[in-house]
Parts: C-alpha cells; structure tokens; sequence
C-alpha cells in the first residue's frame, strides 16, 4: 500500500502528532541526534544527512533502573512510555531496531526495552543516496523493517505502509494521505554509493596480519559501540546513597568491548587482554557471531563508528584489502 | 552417542524459551532462606539455600546483595530440597556475602546455564578433576551420582588445593574416600600437615602416574585456566578424545540471560550455551 502526501503537509501531519503524543526526530544542533520535538520546532527537523548518533537510546536506555532497593526488599519500577512516534529513521537505522527487537524481544523479553518499544511508530526516510561518505549499508542486505517509510519526490513524499500500526496511523490523518496505485519496486529502494564493503563474509580472516593496521591506531576510547546504533552490550551496578548503603538502586548502564574492563574477573584476569583481540571481538561480533545467533549480521552499515573515531580506523577499508 | 545429545541440548534449548515465554521479569531475584552456613576454608564457604528448584550439576545462579551488585556461583549440590553454594572470597560481592549468617535471607535468581549432560553419560567411569574452588561445581555431580550410583561405573576423583588448608569439602571427603577412587594433592605441604592421604605435587603429576586409558570414561574439568590446559595435555597423551571431555568455563557475567555479551568465548555465550561445554565445542576458541 503506498499512499502520498504534500511536501507542505508533511509538517501538518508531525505537528499534529507532536500536539497529542510525542515525536522524535532529528534535529540538527551541534552534532545531529535525535530529540523529543515540539510543535514548534517540527520545521527544523534536519533530513539533509542521516544524524551522527543514533536513536538507539530511546530504547536501549543509557541508563535503566532495573530496580529499587531498601533492606533486601527490591521494588520494580513502573515502566509506561506515552505513545511516540519516530520520524526520520533510514533503512540502517530501522535494521538496527530491527537487531535489537531480536535480542530484548525474542531472546529474552526485557520489560524496559518492550515497554519503550512497545508504544512507538518507525516512520523511516529512505535515502535515495548515502547520505554521507561512511554509509555501506548497500551490501548487507537491510531487510524491509518499518510502520510507514517516507520517499522524498520534491514536490511530495511517498508513504509505503509496512505494518498495520502504519496503516492505523494513516487512517487517523486520512485527510493528509492520498492513496495511489503504485508499488515501490527493490531496484527503486536500493541505495546508490552504498556498496563499499565488499565482502561481509570474514570467518577465515580471524590471524589475518591485516587487523593490524587498525589495532595500531586503536585507542580503546569506546566511541564506536557508543555510537553504534546495534551495540547493545551492557552492565549491572548498584548504586546507593552514601548514607545508608542499604537503600538505593540497580542500573543498567551501556558498556563497550573496547576496554580493558570488560572482561575482567574477580582476580583480576582479563580474558581479552590485548587491544588486538578487543578490536577484532567488535568486528567479529558485527560481521559473524550475531549472524551464527540470530542468521544475520548485526552490523547495518550506518558507518556511524567509523565517522566517530578520533583515528578514523575504517574496517571496510581494512577487510576489503584483506587478500 | 552424539545423536543423542543433540536432542538432549534442542529439547532444554526450548525449556528454557517456555521459561522465558512467561512475563516475569528476568532480572528480578527471589529471597531464599540461608538453612546453614560452613566455613570451609580461611577463604572459602558454603551455604545451603532454602531453594527447591529443578536444575542439573554444573548451572549457576546470579546471587544479588543489594548495594554491592550480583556475582554468578555455581551451585554445588544436587538436590531438589535444597541449593548448596561453595563461595570463594575473592571479589567485593563474594566478600561480603561472607558476612551471611544462618537464617538470613539471599536474593537469588536462576539456574542458567547447560550443566553436565549426566543422562547421556550413563553407563561411563567418571573422572572428575578439579583445581581449588573449580571443585565446587564438580561436586554437584558427585551428588548426582550419589543418587544415581547404578547408572555409572567407576568414579575416579583427582582434587588438588593449594595447602592442606585449602582443602574443601572437608565433611565429606572421608564419605567419597570410601566409595569413589580419590586422588588428593597439594602443591605445597612444607609444614607436613595432615592432609588425609593427600600427596604433595601439582594434580597433573597424579593424573599423569595413574594408570588410565580412555575406554568408556568421560572426564570432568574445572580449575584454573592453567591447570585446565595442562589436564587436556595429559589427557591427550593418554588417548583421549576431545568429546569425552567436559570443561567448565568462567567468565566476566552480568545477565546470566545471553544478552549483556560479557561473557563471550568468540561467538559462544558462557551463561546460555556454557558454562559446561564439551571440549570439541570450543578448543577452538582460544582464550578470546
């Protein structure tokens, strides 16, 4: 089902939303990233580019409380996200909710990912062209993965409808939407200059001498996984008030393969001791590990961690070298 | 025989997605009665939990005290009235869980994990060998067989500690003696304390003098990674195969649920697919 709408009504349709419910979208700032958005700033969502973070942490929190403590009685926080709409997201960024759906929904079922997940509209906005010169998402076979996704035509937008969420949302701004009968063919959804990675398939290439080249500018920062929009390791702390260690609150924080910590156990042996190793996991667990759990690559090719690292280190650039 | 356990591992594979099909929350511990607590050793203890759940020799659960965090034990019995956790003291949850007394309440989630596969083993001798405090999960199967002593053939155990003081499982060594082969050692004994019959050396100087080919026997390791690899060597120079043995594997943990990653061996989860793996499974993993 494709329907279309006004390039001028676009704006109509979000504010309207943004007036009942809330809408996230990217916004341009500093460094673009997705935000909660007003009424009145629905005229300043930012589609030029895609964002330079992800939307990863409306539903993958930074930081959860899993739960509240006092004495040893434990107290489970109410989880209630208002209904939200995320407008804006492209293909790399729906497969990676789509990734994550798979871990925190059918791995295991996590209250605090299914409840932010559970309430919200993926309105995607596809990308004619890579978007930026990192992008290469074109060869790792992004999957269709959306409520309603946004085709820019200039003077207006084709909507495809791809779930019945989608189409209830349609109905609700009817007067907007005008259904056409067309189909959006594959050939028209592919990305141009998106190919850059060459081959996805590296489980032969684990001592290939190559990995040295971006070992040797590592520099365990941990800016990849934080701004990787699949990364979706994470940790367990409690904290408490400095006052009465009795009282207070288990968290789930973010935490990257890059440092040392990651892996270390109560002696203090650290299993992936050498930056070599820690680099290699990440790229092992984007391009291989995901792909043996979960039969696909976790990796969408947003080519996010390659723009946000302070050396540049391009692990396309490297496997595609590898002989 | 690997025919058969291929349905075994599909068939818990699918019990533990009925348990995750209920809407409970996966992170939330339950409180259970400590019924006892036992100094083992200067740096160990064992408590027994209140805990009466289904579970194989070698799972764990993840042990939560609130404002400290939560640390992954394995449990050392086998039992469907109680839970037995031998604690060594050597983080800050294991620490101050020292401090639990009788009667008091721990807050505890699980079991997770493949534990040994005891069903598809009947009919085997058992090898059990373990090093210090890897010897606790072990002893979970030691209790399995206690129950199932028909089932399996000669039981032969090669335990090796640190000192005499470290030994575990002081109470019921004596018991094991008597119906199992028992081989002791310490490393070091400079004060010749008494130590049962326990000879002074590493574990793998026992394991290499006994007198043992690989018919019908499966072996059973756990202890540091260290002796773990020099075990497999001797094994190896004995004849056996990579699927006759079992280790177990530990690792940095936080869900204990498959998710939070810390625990990988490569592509391999410690918490889902461990912590007993066969030894075919991952030999080639390396360390990383």
């Amino acid at each position: 089902m494709v329907y279309r709408i006004k390039r001028d009504e676009l704006n109509i349709f979000l504010e309207g939303f943004a007036r009942k419910n809330q809408l996230v979208a990217p916004l341009k700032g500093k460094l673009a990233k997705f935000e909660l958005v007003k009424e009145e700033q629905v005229k300043d969502i930012y589609l030029e580019k895609n964002t330079y973070f992800p939307a990863k942490e409306f539903f993958f929190k930074k930081n959860e409380t899993v739960f509240t403590f006092k004495d040893n009685k434990i107290q489970e926080p109410k989880l209630e996200t208002p209904k939200r709409i995320f407008f804006g997201l492209r293909r790399c960024d729906l497969n990676a909710v789509k990734h994550q759906d798979k871990v925190f929904m059918e791995q295991i079922k996590d209250p605090y990912y299914m409840a932010a997940r559970e309430n919200s509209y993926l309105l995607g906005f596809h990308c004619w062209e890579a978007p930026s010169k990192y992008c290469f998402c074109g060869t790792l076979n992004l999957a269709d993965y959306y409520d309603l996704m946004f085709y820019d035509k200039k003077d207006y937008f084709l909507v495809e409808v791809g779930s019945d969420k989608g189409k209830e949302l349609i109905k609700e701004f009817k007067t907007l939407f005008e259904d056409i009968d067309i189909t959006i063919t594959k050939e028209e959804k592919k990305i141009k200059g998106a190919d850059r990675l060459l081959k996805d398939d590296i489980k032969g290439l684990y001592d290939h001498p190559d990995w040295q080249k971006g070992v040797n500018q590592c520099l365990s920062c941990a800016a990849c996984t934080n701004l990787c929009p699949t990364c979706y390791c994470f940790e367990l702390h409690d904290e408490t008030k400095t006052s009465n260690i009795q009282e207070g609150k288990r968290v789930r924080n973010w935490s990257s393969c890059q440092v040392l910590d990651f892996s270390r156990v109560a002696g203090e042996h650290v299993f992936r001791q050498k930056r070599e190793e820690r680099f290699k996991h990440r790229i092992y667990h984007q391009l291989e590990y995901f792909k043996e759990r979960y039969g696909v690559n976790m990796c969408v090719g947003c080519g996010r961690c390659i723009q946000g690292c302070p050396t540049r280190i391009d692990f396309v650039q490297i496997i595609n070298e590898m002989k | 025989m690997k025919e058969k356990e291929t349905t075994e591992k599909t068939s818990k594979k699918s019990s533990v997605k009925k348990n995750l099909a209920k809407k409970e929350n996966p992170y939330i511990p339950k409180p259970y009665k400590v019924l006892e607590y036992f100094r083992e050793t200067p740096d160990t203890f064992t408590i027994t939990l209140d805990m009466q759940i289904e579970h194989d020799p070698g799972q764990f659960v993840q042990v939560t005290l609130p404002g400290i965090g939560e640390s992954p034990i394995s449990i050392c019995s086998y039992s469907n009235k109680y839970v037995r956790l031998n604690i060594r003291e050597v983080g800050n949850v294991t620490k101050a869980l020292a401090n639990i007394k009788k009667g008091d309440t721990l807050l505890v989630r699980g079991p997770y994990g493949h534990g040994y596969p005891m069903k598809l083993l009947k009919g085997n001798n058992l090898i059990i060998i373990g090093g210090g405090c890897g010897v606790a999960p072990l002893r979970g199967i030691i209790d399995y067989v206690e129950k199932n002593r028909e089932d399996y053939k000669d039981v032969h155990l090669f335990l090796g500690y640190r000192s005499p003081k470290d030994i575990l499982f002081s109470r019921e060594i004596e018991e094991w003696r008597k119906q199992y082969n028992l081989s002791v050692t310490v490393d070091q004994n400079e004060k010749h304390d008494f130590c049962y019959d326990a000879k002074t050396g590493f574990v793998t100087e026992a394991l290499k003098a006994s007198n043992m080919n690989n018919e019908n026997k499966v072996v059973f390791i756990c202890g540091p990674p260290v002796m773990m690899k020099f075990v497999i060597e001797i094994l190896k120079q004995k004849g056996f195969n990579d699927d006759q043995i079992f280790i177990s594997a530990e690792r940095l943990m936080y869900c204990a649920l498959g998710v939070c990653c810390h625990c990988m061996i490569r592509g391999k989860f410690t918490c889902i697919d461990g912590p007993v793996f066969r030894y075919d499974e991952i030999k080639d993993l390396k360390n990383d």
